[in-house]
Formats: C-alpha cells, sequence, structure tokens
C-alpha cells in the first residue's frame, strides 16, 4: 500500500502541506518537550540532562521498527522510501561542524526555530549564525565540492554494508539504543545539577 | 528507573521477533488494473508484422526476439535470433535478466496473440518495460511477410507501397516458410543488466 506518495494513493500536491502539518507537530511537541532550552540540549553533553539522547533514539527506533513491521505485513513497499545517499566525507566533517555547534550553541536547527518562535535572544543568534554559514557554504562551493562530493556511496544502507538482514541490524541498533539509555540514566546521576 | 525497564522490554521483544522473521520481499503489483485496461485500450504494447520485418531486414540490435512457444514448436520453427522462453517457465529466475531489462526491445511471439499477451500482461503487472507482442503472432507474420497476398491493381497507393515492402521482405526471409527456418540454435547474447529505478522516492532530510 504505502509509501502513499510515490504510489499516488495521495496525489503528490499534498507532499508539501503535508509537511507543513507535521512541521508543525514536531515544533510542537519539541518546545513542550523543553527542547527550546540551550541548556537541555547542552546538558546531553555534560551529562546532566539526556533527554534529548533518549528522545531521539526513542524517535529512530520506532520509526524503524514500524517500517520493518510494516513491510513484513505488506503495508508499505520499502524499496521505495528514499534513502538519503552517502557522501562519507561529507556525513564525517558535517557531523563534527554540528556537534560542535550543538555543544556550543545549545541548539540544533530544528529547535533553534522553535527556541525563536517563543523569542529567546541566544536562539535568535544562532538562527542568524545558520544563514551566515549557508551563505559562506553557497559562496565557496566550488572550494568545498570536492570535498563535498567525495566518497559517494550511494542510497546505501548500513544492512547492506555490514551484510546482515535489516532485522537483525535492528536488533543490534535496539540493544545500542538500550545500552545508551542505561549510561544516560547512570550519568544524570553522576552529574546532577540543579539550577538549569 | 520502571519506565526504562517498561521501555526494555517491549523494544527488546519486538527486536527479537524482527530480527528474526525473514524479510519480506514479495514484489507488489506495480500497476493498478485501471493503468493495466489504459495500456491495453491504446494497444501501446504492439508491435505490426511489417515494423518488425523493416527492423529485422535493418538488423537493429536493440531487437530481442522472444518465442513464447514450447520448445518442441520451437524446435520445428522459430524466427532468426529468437530464444525460446515458454510461457510457463516465465517466471524462472533464469529468465529475469532477459524480461525485466532496459536495454533491449522484447518482442514475444506465439502462433496467435494470445500466449505471447499473456507473457506480456504477466511481465507488465510485476513493472518490467521493453515488452512487446507481435500483433497477429506467427500466423500473421506468415501471411503478410512471408506470403503476401498481391492487392488488386485499383488499391491504393500505400496498399501498393506496402505491398512492394513485404514482397521485398519476403524475399529477405526466404519467401516459403519451411526454408526460412535457421535450424541452429541461436542464443542471443545476454544483455547487460541495468535495472531502472523503479519509481521516484520522494527526498526527505532532518
Amino acid at each position: 500500500m504505502g509509501p502513499l506518495i510515490p504510489q499516488e494513493i495521495i496525489a503528490e500536491g499534498w507532499n508539501f502541506f503535508i509537511a507543513f502539518v507535521v512541521g508543525v507537530g514536531f515544533g510542537f511537541v519539541l518546545e513542550q518537550a523543553g527542547f527550546s532550552s540551550s541548556r537541555k540540549l547542552a546538558g546531553v553533553f555534560y551529562g546532566y540532562d539526556t533527554v534529548v539522547l533518549k528522545v531521539f533514539f526513542t524517535a529512530a527506533v520506532t520509526g524503524m521498527l514500524g517500517l520493518l513491521y510494516f513491510s513484513l505485513f505488506d503495508w508499505i513497499d520499502l524499496n521505495l522510501v528514499w534513502v538519503n545517499p552517502t557522501f562519507l566525507w561529507s556525513a564525517i566533517i558535517g557531523g563534527i561542524i554540528m556537534g560542535a555547534g550543538f555543544i556550543i550553541g545549545g541548539y540544533c536547527p530544528g529547535t533553534s526555530v522553535c527556541a525563536l518562535s517563543i523569542g529567546k535572544i541566544d536562539a535568535m543568534v544562532f538562527f542568524g549564525g545558520i544563514f551566515i554559514g549557508i551563505f559562506l557554504f553557497g559562496e565557496f562551493y566550488e572550494i568545498i565540492k570536492p570535498l563535498y562530493m567525495a566518497e559517494y556511496l550511494g542510497n546505501i544502507k548500513l544492512s547492506d554494508v555490514l551484510g546482515v538482514s535489516q532485522g537483525t541490524l535492528a536488533f543490534f541498533v535496539i540493544l545500542v539504543a538500550l545500552g545508551m539509555f542505561y549510561v544516560a540514566e547512570i550519568a544524570e546521576k553522576k552529574f546532577p545539577r540543579k539550577e538549569y | 528507573m520502571l519506565p526504562l525497564k517498561r521501555l526494555t522490554a517491549i523494544l527488546f521483544g519486538l527486536g527479537l521477533v524482527i530480527a528474526f522473521v525473514p524479510e519480506n520481499t514479495t514484489k507488489q503489483y506495480k500497476l493498478t488494473a485501471g493503468e493495466m485496461l489504459t495500456e491495453i485500450q491504446f494497444g501501446t504494447e504492439m508491435v505490426s508484422s511489417d515494423e518488425l520485418a523493416d527492423w529485422l531486414i535493418n538488423k537493429d540490435p536493440s531487437i530481442q526476439l522472444i518465442d513464447i512457444r514450447t520448445p518442441k514448436e520451437y524446435e520445428q520453427f522459430h524466427l532468426d535470433n529468437a530464444i525460446n522462453i515458454p510461457l510457463n517457465q516465465i517466471l524462472e529466475d533464469e529468465w529475469v535478466d532477459y524480461v525485466d531489462q532496459g536495454i533491449k526491445m522484447n518482442i514475444f511471439y506465439s502462433n496467435g496473440t494470445t500466449l505471447s499477451h499473456e507473457a506480456w500482461m504477466i511481465t507488465r503487472q510485476l513493472g518490467y518495460e521493453n515488452n512487446y507482442v507481435l500483433q497477429g503472432g506467427l500466423n500473421y507474420w506468415t501471411e503478410t511477410i512471408l506470403n503476401p497476398s498481391i492487392p488488386s491493381p485499383y488499391s491504393a497507393d500505400d496498399e501498393i507501397a506496402k505491398y512492394e515492402f513485404r514482397k521485398g521482405a519476403s524475399q529477405y526471409f526466404g519467401g516459403d516458410v519451411k526454408s526460412s527456418t535457421s535450424q541452429s540454435k541461436s542464443k542471443a547474447s545476454k544483455p547487460k543488466i541495468k535495472r531502472k529505478k523503479k519509481k521516484k522516492a520522494p527526498q526527505g532530510g532532518c
């Protein structure tokens, strides 16, 4: 049956509208969960608050299990689900930059918009920074391009690279996620911080 | 700590199940009944015997003739360079690379058109492209290309032109059905597999 838009069960024109509705819901939940506080996000790095890590890993695991079970029941054709292409160096360097920005600024791009919408000044500065980054990237694109496009691996999945079935890999991801949850719990006890 | 334990139990259970069930590899049907009907109505899958004759005379390398009949019938008579994929074997792995590819133009033929249409419908339902049906089958091929009937002198010009072409084609293909068979079992080279991306998935990201 699914995915609904590539199968043309829902017309392509609805794409942006659905994205808009999901986006608004996502932003609302982020804000309600307190993700608009930069201290909460930086807390992951210092270990006093690991809610962000738990939420995103829970979301990933839920999505992963959902897709696999849906595929099992023939509700979705996984071949039609878009897999982001991997550019290895882009992913590594981008990850480092994003991680650094996360610790320094206390936001990820999504949560910064969240915090901006409730009027946080640091979020406004962060948001401005995003646009400076976009501008610089655009200006220096020709110079960065070889690195940006390097090590193109196509639309690969981790399960293909490791040569295991998707289900087996999912099980290992769950084990890793659960392990991280337990470590996070311990970290929160070990580095408690009262006022933030 | 209790919610975490509960979460662990649920995720571990679901994960364990998904790790051990086989992956769902069933191919979903790519065409709806409505889309199929449209294709049939427009007859886009049809190749006329004149078109085919023209391509064969010009030695069009992209043409791949596929004989859908039984091996016995294939032995008795088949068109030059045709390969034999009996209808009951068409879904077998051995032939997937022939019927699901993006390079050659496969033309199914049988004596009439029933078998070849069945083959075409099955492969089309699976989403394979580049498969066509020889209009009228071998019977019509014999009638029009090998033994063309002389049009009346009062026929329209294009009728006569068609006959001229068919007469030439008949000479090229040997005219007489029996002598036009090639006894050598020709097996065309396997086309390189270049699977087309099925349907574009929408791009997305964080």
